[in-house]
């Protein structure tokens, strides 16, 4: 796809001022873009903990903050999920949250798009803004906020119907005008699930592998064009070669969209990401930098320990 | 060595286990005995039934030897046959369930229009179902479903109440025509429509209306071919159109596109004309037959306490249908609609969420409240309360409805539980609407649970006879109820009743002979409901 058709369709959804940002964008873009050329496809041989650190990581980041929180407190009944998080995610690039089970990034994640709301025992105190307008406001719709804000869940959740209706749901359920069917294609295609799926686009989705399956469920979320992606250990029910199939896939969407992840795997998050927030038990944000700076130098004694296994 | 020897010595078969294992396989054979009794009760109770309504001893052993050899051994011949052709059976069970679904049908129309009067079923269809319905396909056609869900179901209701506000205008109009006219409009035309519709997506647009239109002009030939030899057109008209239509549409269908599969058709023709032919030469020779109570009398006459030979239960056949159906229609949209506000939308804490689990576990409780009890709700609210007349199909329909709705409320309940959250939470991660992720997802997924918890209760409501007992619901009217404000009966009840006749032959034949009814009614409706089930189960 160039870049003129993404303007087109990112132009529609958009409001003035972000397509005002997006101009930025572009300028910034074509700079990124010379420097780093170098794809890291070799990433995958290195086992170390800072495996696929580059010291020039490609990124077409913006430079602008998307989504940022200001002490967020978040509990389930009385037990405190999330201890005074703030953190400014970028723009276009990729951020990964590590951390050790039950330390609260999960949590975090679905706070963005306020999926906490669907727990009924949830509560969320503090401040937490996508483009500037606060999410927790009670002028906001969590409906119309998701439409901006997609997700990717651990477990492949294709719905029980074709790939063809699986993808073109969001546009469905959002009334999005315009020809569906390319639309889909143009989905499956950047999931990378095109060539697999083209002959077969009426039958279930059900039916495809689980590495189909987590990519289908990417070309669902992308069909809708949102600004920021969400993504909840989407390789972590997956076998080695699926998880990089995804992984390639993770870095070329940051090219066009901020994505958010969570994983559980220090390597993947080292290869991927360009940012890399800590979460250490108790649900408190302990080191949030350049991946490159956290695994090589964190701050924190702790998040050192748990990145060199010692912890966690 | 030695080592080597233990560790064979241990795989051996040793006595320590053996005893293991003959306590495995007792146990086993005890569950196989537990099994069992449930079947062998069922097949004693069964062949019981059977052999008080059909008496099989009277028969001689020519008439065995004659239905041996015009029905047994064809029907056999080509069951084995078709064994191993799969195109043969495909075809076969295409065309039993045409041949069968269609008479069945055609005589439960004919039954309840009949009982309920055309006239008014022709009224509240076209006014019910004419706008709705073609709101339904304008939408279609111009792929816009932003109104038609919720203007399908109003306009509906809207037109329902039209026609009851000006019933009193239309009717006398409407009465103008003679009956089989309105029997061409309830059911030839609405079997035009669906068999051209059909033919138009097989084929062209230009099929579709020379099928349906054809269709129409049988339907008119038909009741002209009746009109000329004096006899009432309504009723094979009717069957024209429930019957000769489908069964000439699947078996021309069927010729067309299987043509390895095309003799597999001849299955229900092979079982109707062994039958007939063995009946003909049964009267010519004058075999001595069966001493059955189940025959066209008892399922078209009406009651005669006196003579078993003459009694029949036509009115309490077609009142059964009637106060089950109307039961339905009143009782499973509120109990689904409350399964899904259980499920979907009560809040699971605070003081709302402690009153639905309150609910809920009432819900369950009422499930098993005892018939009889349900009688008296009934009583109270229908009779006492909003003084309707005794033994009417409202208060019959409105009491078991009460009887069978916890059970619906239940059931729709687990099927809507077991859809995965996963589904709802992808869902609404798209940024689908609370509204849009059930109509989508969940309630698709959950139709086949659904439809198999309704069907169960509608079985359930159709062998009732304690609540009915209760209300004064008559255990024997004369004539098929001729509306919703209208006295009627039902089977169980007269089961119930003619199992104290004074004759003999009531006590064992009718009796068994009206329960075989019963159970076929029963047996029918859960077939439908399985039919459709798989259906829905198919098309995910």
């Amino acid at each position: 796809m160039s870049d003129n058709d993404m303007n087109e369709r990112e132009k529609t959804a958009m409001t003035e001022e972000q397509i005002e940002t997006e101009d930025v964008s572009d300028a910034n873009r074509g700079r990124v873009i010379s420097d780093s050329t170098d794809e890291a496809d070799d990433v995958l041989i290195e086992t170390g903990p800072t495996a696929g650190l580059d010291d020039d990581k490609p990124s077409r980041g913006t430079g602008q903050t998307i989504v940022e929180s200001r002490n967020i407190d978040v509990w389930y009944g009385d037990d405190q999920a999330l201890r005074d998080v703030s953190i400014a995610i970028p723009e276009n690039e990729v951020t990964a949250m590590i951390g050790p089970s039950g330390c609260g990034k999960s949590t975090f994640l679905r706070c963005i798009n306020r999926m906490n709301d669907l727990v009924d025992i949830c509560r969320v105190e503090g401040e937490l803004t996508l483009g500037g307008k606060d999410v927790y406001d009670e002028n906001i719709d969590p409906v119309a906020l998701r439409r901006r804000v997609g997700m990717v869940f651990q477990k492949p959740n294709p719905f029980p119907k074709s790939s063809r209706d699986n993808v073109s749901y969001g546009l469905n359920v959002q009334g999005i005008e315009g020809d569906h069917d390319e639309i889909v294609e143009r989905s499956l295609k950047q999931a990378a699930l095109w060539e697999e799926v083209k002959d077969r686009l009426d039958e279930s989705g059900l039916g495809l592998s689980g590495g189909q399956q987590q990519r289908l469920c990417i070309a669902r979320a992308i069909a809708v064009d949102p600004e920021v992606i969400l993504m909840d250990e989407p390789a972590s029910a997956l076998d080695p070669i699926a998880t990089s199939k995804i992984e390639d896939l993770i870095a070329d969407l940051a090219e066009e969209y901020t994505v958010v992840i969570v994983t559980h795997n220090m390597q993947q998050a080292a290869r991927i990401s360009h940012k890399t927030a800590v979460f250490l038990t108790g649900g408190e944000l302990v080191e949030f930098g350049s991946t490159q700076k956290v695994f090589e130098n964190p701050d924190s004694e702790r998040v050192e320990d748990y990145i060199t296994g010692k912890f966690g | 060595m030695a080592a080597g020897e233990d560790a064979v010595g241990r795989l051996r078969r040793g006595s320590g286990l053996r005893f293991e294992q003959l306590k495995g396989r007792v146990f086993e054979a005890l569950l196989i005995g537990a099994t069992l009794v449930g079947i062998v009760s069922l097949l004693v109770l069964f062949g019981y039934i059977v052999f008080d309504a059909v008496g099989p001893l009277a028969a001689s052993p020519r008439w065995y030897l004659l239905y041996f050899g015009t029905l047994v051994t064809p029907t056999a011949a080509f069951t084995l046959y078709a064994r191993r052709r799969p195109a043969v059976r495909a075809a076969n069970a295409r065309a039993f369930a045409a041949v069968f679904g269609g008479v069945v049908l055609s005589l439960a129309v004919y039954a309840v229009s009949d009982a309920l009067s055309p006239y008014d079923v022709f009224i509240y269809l076209v006014f019910g179902g004419g706008p709705s319905v073609s709101i339904a396909v304008y939408a279609r056609k111009m792929n816009d479903n932003t109104f038609a869900g919720p203007a399908v179901p109003v306009s509906m209701v809207i037109g329902v109440a039209v026609a009851a506000g000006f019933y009193d205008v239309l009717r006398p109009i409407i009465g103008t025509v003679p009956r089989w006219i309105t029997y061409i409009a309830i059911t030839t035309v609405p079997v035009a429509a669906i068999t051209g519709w059909f033919a138009a997506r097989e084929w062209t647009t230009r099929r579709g209306l020379l099928t349906a239109g054809v269709v129409v002009a049988g339907g008119f030939a038909v009741a002209g071919g009746a009109l000329v030899s004096g006899i009432d057109p309504s009723f094979w008209v009717v069957l024209f159109s429930g019957t000769v239509v489908p069964v000439a549409f699947v078996v021309g269908s069927t010729a067309a596109t299987n043509p390895e599969g095309r003799i597999g058709m001849l299955g229900p023709f092979v079982v109707i004309g062994g039958g007939l032919l063995g009946a003909v030469v049964e009267r010519q020779f004058g075999i001595a037959g069966l001493d059955s109570y189940l025959t066209p009398t008892l399922l078209l006459n009406s009651w005669d306490g006196l003579n078993a030979a003459n009694a029949g239960v036509y009115p309490q056949i077609v009142g059964s249908i009637i106060i089950v159906a109307f039961m339905g229609i009143m009782a499973i949209p509120v109990g689904i609609g409350a399964a899904v506000y259980l499920e979907e939308y009560a809040p699971a804490t605070g003081w709302r969420g402690r009153l639905a689990s309150l609910l809920e576990i009432n819900i369950a409780n009422l499930a098993g409240v005892p018939s009889v009890v349900y009688g008296l709700l009934g009583l109270a609210l229908f009779r006492n309360t909003l003084g309707f007349g005794t033994g009417i199909v409202v208060a019959a329909s409105g009491t078991l409805g009460f009887l069978i709705l916890p059970i619906v409320v239940v059931s729709a309940q687990e099927a809507i539980r077991s859809v995965p959250d996963s589904r709802r939470r992808a869902s609404y991660g798209m940024g689908a609407s609370r509204w849009q992720t059930l109509r989508e997802v969940v309630l698709p997924e959950a139709v086949p649970g659904v439809l198999t918890g309704t069907i169960l209760a509608l079985g359930r409501a159709i062998g009732e006879t304690a609540p009915l007992v209760i209300i004064a619901v008559a255990t024997t009217t004369y004539s098929a109820p001729s509306g919703l404000f209208s006295s009627a009966t039902a089977l169980p009840l007269q089961i119930f009743a003619s199992a104290g006749n004074a004759k003999p032959e009531f006590r064992t034949g009718v009796v068994a002979a009206t329960a075989i009814v019963l159970l076929a009614l029963m047996i029918l409706m859960n077939a439908i409901a399985i039919v459709v089930r798989n259906r829905y189960q198919k098309d995910d």
